[in-house]
């Protein structure tokens, strides 16, 4: 394998780490929906930290996509 | 095959920002040029709304409003000295709207001059440069740091990195510390891989439809719903890093450690983590 093959098959590799966010996301975004549907009044405080709570989590998959992405581009 | 060739031309998207021309030892790039294109219009913009500000105020007026007072409202929940701070977390949000919507206009990205194979674009989206968006964490970094320091002097923000065990301190202060510059990493690296991202879709986008000339139609259309979606992360992104802005900030102003003023106010809470921690050393 020459060099650009193998980073663009270390990009493919890095986004696996996505999965890991993808998961919490789906769980945070599922809470959120429950606390919702329990008390729809609650809406306004609940917003902040979940849209908080969400960047962080999201943070960690764009991590492996700026891994990735350098990869294709920068490498 | 010359086919593959132009695909890949349209699919290539610089991860850095090119140089237009240099001035002495500065280099003017072209996300520089997005940069200072979204502070003009967001300037033009103060100046024609703040000069004539109706009490009724007009539709157009309205529209601008409606965001300030919005974030304003979120920012007066955070903590009781949001006065102090909430013309930065605004400012940041705007900025960084302006900067993601401008970044989607037709022409940003497209229309440059040629240099041999590549085309340099005159206009780059300013948040899809590293140096951008860690310029604006730098500014919220140092805003945080300066509030916990306002607030708790520099001895109170120093303890407040050794933690509450004084004998800890060798293994909690760097640990600290780590997490204060993490902040600066993430509020960074979020902000430019969602943008870069963004762009890389769109060109993906693109590049993707246009390979299949014979549906035609497709071109039209399936970028124009990424441009959408694009459209929407730009302004929850913009709205993220403004919040974690403000987190910290409030975060930095209402951390409380044990040793110094104002002891009664989290008495309860001083309790409890000492007893936890005689506990701990009890099981060691």
């Amino acid at each position: 394998m020459d060099a650009a093959a193998t980073s663009n098959l270390a990009a493919g590799l890095a986004m696996i780490g996505a999965i890991g966010p993808g998961i919490g996301l789906g769980i945070g975004f599922s809470k959120a929906m429950e606390a919702l549907g329990r008390n729809p009044e609650a809406a306004g405080a609940i917003f902040v930290p979940y849209i908080l709570g969400l960047a962080l989590t999201e943070a960690i998959g764009i991590y492996c996509l700026v891994v990735s992405l350098i990869l294709i581009f920068a490498g | 095959m010359p086919a593959q060739a132009g695909e890949e031309s349209l699919i290539h998207v610089a991860i850095k920002a090119e140089t237009l021309f240099t001035i002495g030892p500065l280099q003017f790039t072209n996300s520089m040029v997005g940069a200072l294109l979204a502070s003009a219009i967001l300037l033009v913009m103060a100046w024609v709304f703040v000069r004539h500000p109706a009490l009724v105020p007009s539709r157009v007026q309205s529209l601008i409003e409606l965001p300030i007072e919005w974030m304003s409202g979120i920012v007066a929940g955070s903590s009781s000295r949001w006065r102090g701070y909430v013309a930065l977390v605004i400012g940041l949000f705007m900025m960084i709207l302006v900067a993601n919507w401008l970044g989607l206009l037709p022409g940003v990205g497209t229309i440059g001059v040629r240099h041999g194979e590549e085309i340099v674009p005159f206009v780059r989206a300013a948040g899809a440069d590293l140096n951008f968006t860690l310029g604006l964490a730098i500014v919220a970094f140092l805003v945080f740091v300066w509030w916990g320091v306002r607030i708790h002097g520099p001895i109170g923000y120093l303890k407040e990195l050794v933690g509450e065990p004084r004998y800890m301190a060798p293994l909690m202060f760097p640990i600290h510390l780590i997490s204060e510059l993490s902040r600066l990493v993430s509020l960074s690296m979020r902000l430019f891989g969602n943008v870069f991202a963004g762009e890389v879709l769109l060109a993906t986008m693109l590049a993707l439809t246009t390979a299949v000339v014979f549906v035609l139609p497709l071109a039209f259309f399936v970028p124009a719903v990424f441009l959408g979606l694009e459209l929407l992360f730009g302004a929850v992104q913009a709205l993220v890093f403004a919040l974690l802005a403000m987190t910290y900030i409030s975060m930095a102003i209402a951390e409380q450690s044990g040793g110094h003023d104002e002891e009664h106010a989290d008495h309860d809470e001083h309790t409890t983590t000492s007893d936890i921690a005689t506990s701990q050393t009890a099981s060691a």
